[in-house]
């Protein structure tokens, strides 16, 4: 396997890009995050596989599809691991009558899914695509809800489909039979509502289909129904649901307030970053905690211990934003609240917690790491290479844990994060135990951030404590202005396109969740292995479906 | 072999120490922090029926009937809808609408969860926590402060 | 302290026998004799069962969470212990689903094959104050294959509920208890080369005569003591053959939702419970009998059966302890570890103990 700590890759001008594209480009169609080139829909793969292969753009991090007046437009937001300010957008327009485009997806696997739900939600016909069915919702749908002439009012029936066994013809013989399986949607692993159509030979998957969309909550168009100042920040935490409140807060907090060119107060970022990390540790917490619950059985000792630790977490937060889960703590501009007073006895509740933190974290290892049957257990299974992950556009602990050095709290710097000290861990495993050690040593780097923050705090000069920058009630910012912002989520780049249209609501809101392109590596990473590990490496990859389907 | 054995030694010395983390709820609840946003406590004293509330509620929670003299006849707050996001209390000019750390309201249908404004002002404080006071220090940030433009609608 | 706990082999007697004396039943002949010996298994029947009504709704919640830092059920009774009332009048009241293509017959045997294929057992175990129902000559081998009649019940539960995960789950039972009741046969084997009698009184009679003799106190002759390595052994395929951590992949409620019982409801789920806890409690009666000097302990003989009760209880504490710290292992290398290693081992230890008894004598 291939260790990912290559020289950076050279800085690709836009002189460099124009040259690449070249006669392609049609016009230039630039965002706030870069520069955009618009071109034809039989270009695209041609594009694409330049774009990878010449300029190392490697990473597919999100497509946006969208419905104008006179066209359609797919976006594909490309990135490189290497340097994710490196950005380059592909504008794809195809008419409104027939809106059929080039698929991406020999170019990248993670093109698959993005185009499914392009075609699912807006209505874009994907030319060359494998598999051009409907992802979030039922297919027995009519229309598609984000597309200019969809009538909300019109009645959907939505039929009980039997699921047939997909291989079952390549697969029968007198020796040997498949058996379809359908683990979920309501099952004790699947993390919520998730629908695995499993194909099964013995004890062995043989095929595996995810079927996602149980827990589609049109969130994307709820944010588009609100206001840009209030109504849409309440909205991220319940994304990922699980405590990792903050970090979605600020991916929309980050795209808005580039969108809007907001000043966000230093001091408000020191408390941001605190917070963010407080959620990712609460996150990483349960990650473990589901995760042995898979591995271990109900009854297991760890699940509770780390709902119990979680909880402490929870309560540190409580004192901060006023609420355990949906924090909606975050403004456009800074925070809600300053520290609660009394000061010293928040930070000193805080210090407690992470001084409490290394002999818990040991008594993990102990309970988990350490254990020869679940050394046994997840050690080399669930591998995903990381070519292949870079193709699925995995990010996060998934990614790090595949030795693929990515996290755009140091590559792409925002927040506080640049002056703090901490490390990126990665681990070469690619497995699923190395996917609980990665996560296990990000609770310490957090820990070590919240650790520099809380000190900042503690001295910060008392009339110097801006927590919001002054942002107007009514947010307009100006019109058919495009951007594509993403931060570190606890499970990977949480990613948000806003397009403006010069009212005081988003015109195209689209969320890049992680949890939808790890989940999408599942197929090829649990195939050929045997249930329990289907299960197991389900857990690794740490979903929420809420984020999923959204 | 190692391993295993530290495991259960881990399991079995939590065991043997007694502490519980859990705590029984009715008699003893839990801590809940002075900023806790629990259900809504509305004060027709204070309101001055700008709406403002309804407006920036991201859900719909809040409807205002007012007769064509804009004197507020109903104030209806679905507290099993609302998302307790504090946003209503955050535009509020005159504090008149309050989220207090009450967290125990049940009801046996839905319909029971739709306050009017009756029932919202007969919500009592949480273990006589006045949400008010918590909020002191920041109070100007969140309400009338700045020179920006301001758009009441 | 061992004194006055030798149960001499042979003249025993039995409890249907005393149950017989005392109410003067065997002055009836045959019918009376049998009279008695149904009093005596209704006894004996209803002690293993109140012992899993405390364990199954009550106890098991209490030790899981002591081992989690929770408080678990304290709410009716003293220390919650109502709970056992409130639980069955519960899982009592519910409606029972059949499922539609339920093979019928076999689907509603199943958890009677379960729960009395365990209960069975306990016939031939002997408690300690008088309470032993039967003596036969063969009782080791009895108590091995009354015990093994529990997977036609779970393969029974698995095909017969029309469901794929219990199927798999009946599958799995399957293999895991071929793989495992090898070992445990063969370790169980180990025991009888040093008795040179398969009949469970004399089991016990060998293990309480002294090891080492300190004079004020004894070691007694357990095998537990004498051959520590067969204890283990046994104790582990024991933890495969009734189904719990690190061996619990029949019922694996992660993987596949609860295995064979997962279409089971109401009184039939009551019914396989109640066989899941009869069968850790008949595990630990084995282990008590034939590596633990039975009902031996300190104090009068009286006190024999709370002394076999508390060791079938630490077999039991031992499962629950194992199922907070120690996790599954996958179905491969459960047949894995079953065939290739603990096989292997129970025969070494047979033919080690062999020649070692060969060697002694």
């Amino acid at each position: 396997m291939s260790t990912e700590l290559e020289p950076q890759t050279p800085e690709v001008t836009e002189n460099d890009l124009e040259a690449l594209i070249g006669d392609r480009a049609l016009r230039r169609d630039d965002h706030l995050n870069a520069p955009g080139f618009v071109i034809r829909p039989d270009d695209v793969q041609d594009v694409l596989f330049d774009l990878r292969d010449e300029a190392g753009f490697d990473h597919l991090s999100c497509l946006t599809a969208q419905q104008y007046e006179d066209r359609y437009e797919s976006i594909y937001h490309m990135k490189k691991y290497a340097d994710p300010t490196q950005e380059v957008s592909v504008v794809v327009p195809t008419s409104v009558d027939n809106p059929v485009s080039q698929s991406a997806e020999p170019v990248f696997r993670t093109a698959d899914w993005h185009e499914r739900e392009a075609f699912d939600l807006v209505g874009i016909d994907y030319e060359g695509h494998p598999d051009p069915r409907r992802i979030l919702l039922p297919e027995t749908w009519q229309g598609h809800p984000l597309s200019k002439d969809y009538d909300q009012e019109q009645p959907q029936v939505v039929t009980l489909a039997e699921h047939a066994n997909p291989i079952q013809p390549d697969h029968h013989d007198e020796e040997s039979d498949t058996m379809f399986l359908n683990i979920g949607p309501h099952h004790p692993a699947t993390h919520g509502v998730l629908h695995v159509k499993t194909v099964l030979d013995g004890e062995t998957v043989v095929d595996i289909d995810p079927d996602i969309g149980y827990l589609h909550r049109c969130e994307e168009q709820m944010c588009q129904q609100g206001t840009y100042r209030h109504q849409i920040m309440p909205y991220p935490d319940r994304w990922d649901y699980v405590s990792a409140g903050l970090l979605n807060e600020w991916a929309y907090a980050r795209a808005a307030e580039d969108l809007a060119d907001i000043e966000v107060p230093e001091y408000a970022q020191v408390i941001r970053t605190m917070g963010a990390e407080l959620c990712r540790i609460a996150s990483h917490f349960l990650a473990l905690g589901t995760f042995c619950l898979d591995v271990y059985g109900d009854f297991n000792a760890v699940f509770q211990y780390s709902f119990r630790d979680r909880e402490v977490v929870q309560d540190i937060l409580e004192d901060l934003t006023g609420q355990r889960l949906m924090f909606n703590y975050f403004r456009l501009g800074g925070v809600a609240w300053d520290l609660p007073e009394p000061r010293d006895e928040f930070i000193e509740k805080a210090r407690d917690f992470l001084d409490e933190l290394p002999a818990k974290i040991s008594e993990y290892n102990d309970l988990v790491t350490g254990n020869e049957i679940f050394q046994v257990r997840c050690n080399d299974t669930g591998v995903l290479e990381p070519d292949l992950a870079k193709s699925y556009g995995c990010t996060g602990p998934v990614a790090r844990a595949s030795g693929i050095d990515y996290d755009l709290r140091r590559d792409d710097p925002y927040g506080y994060y640049e002056n703090l000290d901490w490390d990126v861990i990665t681990r070469q495993g690619c497995d699923n135990y190395a996917r609980v050690l990665c996560r296990m040593e990000e609770v310490e780097e957090s820990a070590k951030i919240i650790e520099q923050c809380l000190d900042l705090l503690e001295d910060w000069p008392e009339d110097d404590r801006e927590i919001q920058a002054n942002v107007p009630r009514t947010l307009k910012p100006d019109p058919d202005t495009e951007i594509y912002r993403a931060v570190e989520g606890a499970k990977g780049e949480l990613g948000i396109y806003i397009r403006s249209d010069g009212t005081d609501k988003p015109a195209r809101f689209k969320i890049r969740s992680p949890c939808f392109h790890n989940l999408s590596s599942l197929e090829e990473i649990s195939e050929g292995d045997f249930i329990p590990d289907l299960i197991a490496s389900l857990g690794s990859l740490d979903i929420v479906l809420g984020e999923v389907d959204r | 072999m190692i391993g295993i054995l530290k495991s259960m030694a881990t399991t079995m010395k939590h065991a043997l120490d007694g502490s519980t983390f859990t705590v029984e709820y009715p008699e003893t609840a839990p801590d809940v922090s002075p900023r806790f946003r629990g259900v809504h406590k509305f004060s027709q004293e204070r309101c001055i029926w700008c709406r403002q509330c309804e407006n920036v509620c991201p859900n719909d929670t809040i409807q205002i009937v007012m007769d064509d003299q804009r004197n507020g006849e109903q104030y209806n707050l679905h507290i099993g809808q609302c998302i307790y996001c504090r946003l209503c209390e955050e535009v509020c000019p005159v504090d008149a609408i309050l989220l207090t750390q009450n967290f125990e309201f049940t009801g046996d249908t839905k319909h029971d969860l739709v306050y009017n404004k009756e029932q919202l002002k007969a919500v009592p404080w949480y273990k006589d926590i006045d949400p008010l006071e918590s909020r002191e220090p920041d109070r100007g940030a969140w309400i009338g402060e700045g020179d920006g433009e301001v758009d009441y609608q | 302290m061992i004194e006055g706990t030798l149960i001499q082999a042979g003249d025993t007697v039995l409890l249907p026998e005393r149950i017989g004396d005392l109410t003067g039943l065997d002055q009836f002949g045959l019918a009376g004799e049998l009279l008695a010996a149904f009093l005596a298994a209704f006894i004996v029947g209803n002690l293993m069962l109140a012992m899993t009504g405390v364990a199954g709704p009550w106890a098991k919640r209490k030790i899981t969470a002591a081992f989690t830092d929770r408080i678990a059920v304290n709410r009716l009774g003293p220390a919650g212990l109502l709970i056992i009332v409130a639980d069955s009048v519960r899982l009592l009241s519910k409606e029972n689903i059949i499922p539609e293509n339920a093979d019928r017959p076999a689907y509603d045997l199943a958890p009677i094959v379960v729960a009395s294929s365990a209960l069975l057992g306990f016939a031939v175990i002997p408690m300690g104050s008088g309470i032993h129902l039967a003596d036969p000559e063969v009782g080791l081998v009895f108590v091995f294959a009354v015990a093994g009649i529990a997977s036609l019940g779970l393969v029974m539960a698995g095909y017969s509920s029309a469901n794929k995960y219990s199927m798999l789950g009946g599958l799995r039972a399957v293999a895991q208890n071929v793989a495992y009741e090898i070992p445990l046969v063969v370790t169980g084997m180990s025991v009888v080369i040093f008795t040179g009698s398969l009949q469970m009184s004399e089991i016990v009679a060998v293990q309480n005569q002294p090891l080492v003799d300190f004079g004020l106190f004894a070691i007694p002759a357990w095998f537990a003591i004498v051959n520590p390595f067969a204890f283990v052994l046994f104790l582990l395929a024991n933890f495969a053959e009734v189904g719990r951590n690190p061996f619990d992949t029949p019922e694996a409620p992660t993987e596949i939702v609860a295995g064979y019982q997962t279409e089971y409801s109401s009184v039939y789920f009551v019914l396989i419970y109640l066989g899941e806890f009869l069968h850790i409690f008949l595990g630990g009666a084995i282990i008590a009998t034939i590596f633990l000097g039975g009902p031996a302990g300190p104090g009068p003989e009286a006190l024999g059966i709370v002394w076999f009760i508390i060791k079938i209880w630490g077999v039991f504490l031992l499962t629950q302890w194992m199922r907070s710290a120690v996790p599954r292992v996958r179905v491969d290398q459960l047949i894995e570890i079953g065939w290739k290693g603990l096989l292997v081992l129970s025969f070494a230890n047979l033919i080690l103990t062999a020649i070692i008894v060969g060697i002694i004598q």
